[in-house]
């Protein structure tokens, strides 16, 4: 095949600033600036681009749109590497590298073509059945064989390899709304935009193509065009170039994806590669076109052959004269002016019509033209030539009352087929909209649900221009209170298409394609028919026909075809797959957004994270809240800082942030009540200025959450959650106000971000608040006892202080307003240097508090009943709370349930970790009777300890020999079960 | 993408909210007997059409809502405060 650049009128004579330069495979060619990949190596004379993706068969430029299936090249180097992009809709760039794929060493010299001969092989299911082994002696049946192949098969299919590197650009999310959405900017669409615009709706078009016009961009007169343009434009319509709309989902909303031109990006750190914008319309209109289909015949995938509708680009749009040879085969009157526009531009032109007549209008037009017209023909093999891949003749066919018969070879360097149109549905079909086979035009066509979304021109069926643009104005003649109807008039062919989907004959051999991208053919789909798979979906899956990137564009149908000729029934009865998102690839990168590295999630700060990080702590993710873990000193390793941590507050004071611990204001006047029917127990009872320890059930009877709830009105109550549940808590309270009980007045707020929360524990804790609070009597045993709540000043600033403990010792929380929470730490720290003292992290706290056996969400797992944490006094017999009825469900007051025990290894000097199981002596198999949840070394008791669970619980474990297993670790100890309170059990310390 | 129409926010993407649970549940008194407290919990109608559901408006104001739901199309018939005093108010001030 030779192309060459025609110079007339309309595309003058190549002047320096419309001349770019790119390089393939490292070697540099010219192109004209406008040109698209495509038409660039077109005009070079570049006709095999690619490698196929199983078979390695070479390949050309097939089309000038998104359903090309041969020109997938890779573009940029480095970590901008781009590979699968479709030459036929990407612009070329000036100074564009554009590399070849799957082929090694060359693209014209493929090692893998060798697949090609050994196609047997790589059939429909091939990768399914080398599970099974291979005939006849089912050798290596299993993995094995898979695991041998599996790397020359990963080398060998696909398409092109994308970059390890990290990405360095950044993608944005962008959120669109408008009245009318317009997608596709060809004659309908342009129409429909414009007709939106004058009733005064906000439009927003947006055009997949780098430049708007769609099919009118194919044509030679272009005057129609700039004027339509003009008019979108005074209009104030939004135009949007380089979008693809990939998704249509619910709510008409839908998914665009904008790439962002690398010519205007010259600093390309400052801007993003794609912007993914999620648009709400309130009217979606698909001006989508229809894709020109292909028939299958063997080597319908040579390089040379192209639909007609993209010669017809190539010339028009580009300037390219594909050939000089050209032969169209066609079953329908859109070729025609192709024909003649090629014609007049110097080439041979022979038309292969499949049909017997074709109309009056069509034969006048062409006549005295010099084109060849050979009625009742077509193409059955397609030839490559002597010293190149591209074809050079093909085997031609006629019809006879028994069906096609050889007719003879014909020489040609092009082959252009037009076997008829598939209207662009997938949108429609994203939604499940109704789908329908339209007999008379050969295609299946959409309405969209005709409420808010709608297609028009060729998307729906149409295929004349003029009653395209008619289809658009159409839409808008129907005001709100009419309901619109589409009228169903498809078509508009002097005279109907003849469906053709294959022309075989027994006597000639060979592949053909019906889905070129994923290597499908005609004989998979037979294959699959015969193998029993008659479900179109089960085909499709089975064979990969329409899968991945090409989404049944250029095969569906011949496949569905195929498979109503294997059944014997109609096309309509087969019916069509469902078309996913997305359209067109899209690139992870533009859906994650910002939303990655330390963006991927929100991080939550506590007051004190300044004062803490400027205190050399070493912080942890504890939910999306950043928490102290522990506060090296010098060198020193997390499990030295810990331990001298939790020594040093036990021995004197330890200051720690507590701040992430749900914090929810309660206050109305049926809140005493509210509260006493959210804990297992009684609240009634609770005076002002106290604080009282509860447990809160999941209707379903297990334990949802704890915390510690703090009267500071009659009708105000402060209630603390874990910071793991202080969401699901808050939700939950909500659902009860709102949903169940909307007649007790009680309204809840969340101030956990509103509150520092510090807790400053040991012995010297109540000397060291004495030198902080403005009245040191205020914070006296007797001012404020074990569990007293008041507010205090501190530095005149009015903070919430509760005499609590979590760590066993004397112990307060103190809740200073955010804003001066750093100050005041910065205070609290400095009068904390005249003690022993110290700042302790999350990990410190979770020693203290497992030596006094209390329970966090380690425990508290959502399957543990209150009973099975040793709290099951802590329900009331007296009053109804959540979950009460179902707390008392038969299995969950079975004695043998776990429960919760301290674990001691036997040998004080060994260590063990979490996870591991509980079994009795010499019964190591089977089903464990425990397991472990919490592990520390305990500096109080100068040994590792543990809480878990057992079956029964301490008492009837009694006497048992118990073994801690660790499998995975080959960890084996014999421990002791002991009560949870493993550190001061009387609880004596609590009170200094 | 649902749109939910929250009666004190409008129109709001499906993200804002979070999705609760049958909005047709009665729970029975919290000392009912255990029989009718299972059913409430655990027993379920997988409705194929119109469902009434709870979503809560959860990055918004935090509204309990009833939203009728279609299972199959996902659109959306009603949304109405769960709160029964507050949906009164809502459509007095229509
Ligand atoms: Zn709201």
């Amino acid at each position: 095949m030779k192309s060459e650049r025609i110079n007339n009128v309309l595309h003058p004579p190549e002047i320096t600033e419309d001349l770019i330069h790119f390089y393939w495979n490292r070697k540099k060619y010219f192109a004209r600036k406008g040109d698209s990949i495509a038409a660039g190596l077109l005009a070079n004379n570049l006709n095999i681009i690619g490698r196929s993706f199983k078979y390695h068969r070479p390949r050309g430029v097939m089309s000038a749109g998104v359903e090309e299936a041969g020109a997938l090249v890779t573009i940029g180097f480095g970590a901008r590497t781009e590979p699968n992009i479709r030459a036929s809709t990407t612009e070329l760039i000036d100074g564009l590298h554009i590399y070849s794929q799957n082929a090694w060493p060359s693209v014209k010299h493929d090692f893998g073509s060798i697949l090609n001969f050994l196609g047997r092989f790589f059939a429909a299911g091939f990768y399914y059945k080398m599970f099974m082994g291979v005939p006849p002696f089912e050798w290596g049946r299993g993995t094995r064989i898979w695991m041998f192949f599996e790397r020359f098969i990963r080398k060998a299919a696909g398409l092109g390899k994308s970059s390890r590197l990290p990405d360095p650009d950044y993608y944005e999310h962008l959120h669109t709304h408008t009245d009318i959405l317009v997608i596709g900017s060809g004659p309908s669409g342009l129409q429909a935009a414009i007709s939106a615009a004058k009733t005064g709706k906000d439009v927003l078009i947006v055009e997949q193509d780098y430049i708007i016009g769609g099919s009118f961009l194919n044509q030679q007169d272009k005057k129609e065009l700039e004027e339509q343009e003009k008019l979108l434009k005074k209009l104030g319509v939004t135009i949007l170039t380089h979008t693809t709309a990939f998704g249509l989902y619910d709510n008409t909303t839908v998914g665009l994806i904008e790439i962002i031109p690398s010519e205007g990006r010259k600093d390309l750190d400052k801007k993003p590669r794609q912007r993914f914008n999620i648009c709400r319309a309130n009217n979606v209109i698909l001006a989508t076109g229809a894709i020109e289909r292909v028939y299958a015949f063997i080597n319908n995938d040579l390089p040379g052959i192209m639909s007609v509708n993209s010669a017809r680009a190539y010339l028009n749009r580009y300037g390219i004269l594909i050939s000089k040879n050209i032969v169209i085969c066609t079953n329908n009157d859109s070729a025609y002016e192709t024909a003649i526009e090629l014609k007049n531009a110097g080439a041979k032109v022979t038309i292969l019509e499949i049909r017997e007549q074709i109309g009056d209008i069509l034969l006048r037009q062409i006549s005295g033209t010099g084109i060849n017209l050979l009625l009742g023909s077509g193409v059955a093999k397609a030839e490559k030539g002597f010293n190149n891949s591209t074809i050079s003749r093909i085997k031609i066919v006629e019809m006879t009352d028994k069906g096609w018969r050889y007719a003879g070879t014909l020489f040609c360097d092009c082959l252009l087929i037009s076997a008829g149109w598939s209207p662009v549905i997938h949108l429609a079909s994203h939604q499940n909209f109704p789908i329908n086979w339209n007999e008379e035009n050969a295609c299946f066509t959409s309405f969209g649900d005709a409420k808010s979304v709608f297609l028009v021109g060729s998307a729906a069926g149409i295929w004349q221009q003029k009653q395209c643009i008619n289809s658009a104005k159409e839409l808008f003649k129907y005001n709100s209170k009419q309901k619109y109807k589409p009228s169903l008039i498809t078509g508009g062919w002097e005279k109907p298409i003849a469906p053709l989907y294959e022309i075989r004959l027994a006597s000639i051999k060979g592949k053909a394609f019906v889905d070129p991208q994923n290597d499908v053919t005609t004989s998979d789909i037979r294959l699959a028919h015969q193998e029993g798979f008659i479900s179109v979906e089960h085909m499709k899956r089975y064979t990969t026909l329409g899968m991945a990137t090409d989404q049944g564009k250029m095969g569906n149908i011949i496949g569905i075809a195929l498979m109503a000729d294997a059944l014997n029934c109609s096309i309509s009865q087969v019916g069509v797959t469902r078309f996913r998102p997305p359209y067109t690839s899209i690139s992870l990168g533009a859906l994650a957004g910002r939303n990655r590295q330390s963006h991927f999630k929100l991080i939550r700060r506590t007051p004190f994270n300044k004062f803490s990080l400027n205190n050399n702590a070493v912080m942890i993710n504890s939910g999306l809240w950043q928490r102290p873990w522990y506060y090296p000193v010098q060198s020193e390793t997390l499990d030295s800082a810990y331990i001298r941590e939790a020594t040093i507050t036990r021995k004197s004071v330890g200051i720690c942030d507590i701040s992430s611990l749900g914090k929810i204001m309660i206050q109305g006047p049926d809140t005493t009540e509210f509260v006493n029917r959210i804990y297992t127990n009684s609240f009634n009872s609770l005076p002002v200025g106290k604080a009282r320890y509860g447990i809160m059930l999941r209707d379903d009877g297990f334990v949802f959450d704890d915390g510690t709830t703090w009267r500071l009105a009659n009708h105000c109550y402060l209630m603390t959650t874990t910071t793991n549940n202080a969401s699901s808590v808050m939700t939950k309270l909500e659902e009860l106000l709102q949903v169940r009980w909307s007649n007790l007045n009680v309204q809840i707020t969340s101030v956990t971000d509103q509150w520092g929360g510090c807790a400053i524990a040991g012995p010297n804790s109540r000397n060291l608040l004495s030198k902080i609070v403005d009245n040191p009597v205020e914070i006296s045993n007797e001012s404020l006892p074990f569990m007293g709540v008041k507010q205090i000043s501190i530095q005149t600033v009015i903070c919430n202080i509760a005499r609590i403990s979590f760590s066993g010792e004397l112990a307060y929380e103190i809740y200073i307003p955010s804003d001066y929470a750093h100050s005041i730490m910065e205070l609290i720290w400095s009068r904390a240097q005249e003690f022993d003292s110290c700042l302790y992290g999350l990990e410190a706290l979770g020693t203290m508090r497992i030596e006094k056996g209390h329970v966090t969400s380690a425990e508290i797992d959502g399957r543990v009943t209150i009973e099975d944490i040793g709290l099951g006094r802590m329900a009331s017999m007296n009053k109804d709370f959540v979950g009460g009825v179902l707390k008392n469900r038969k299995a969950l007051t079975h004695s043998h349930r776990p429960q919760l025990v301290g674990i001691f290894p036997k040998h004080k000097n060994k260590s063990f970790k979490v996870g591991a199981l509980l079994n009795e002596a010499g019964r190591l198999n089977g089903h464990p009777i425990g397991w472990v949840t919490s592990v520390t070394f305990s500096p109080a008791l100068g040994h590792w300890i543990a809480l878990g669970f057992i079956e029964g619980g301490l008492n009837l474990i009694k006497g048992k020999n118990i073994v801690l297993s660790d499998e995975l670790r080959s960890t084996f100890l014999d421990v002791d079960i002991v009560s949870p309170h493993m550190f001061d059990p009387e609880g004596s310390r609590l009170y200094g | 993408m649902l749109q939910i129409k929250c009666p004190f926010c409008g129109k709001r993407d499906q993200t804002e909210f979070s999705y609760g649970g049958d909005g047709q549940i009665t729970y029975p008194a919290l000392n009912a007997d255990e029989d009718s407290w299972h059913d409430a919990v655990f027993l379920r109608q997988n409705i194929y059409g119109r469902q009434i559901e709870t979503w809560q408006h959860s990055h918004g104001c935090r509204s309990w809502l009833l939203v009728e739901r279609d299972t199959v199309t996902h659109e959306i018939f009603s949304v109405e405060l769960a709160h029964g005093d507050w949906q009164k108010q809502v459509e007095k001030n229509k």
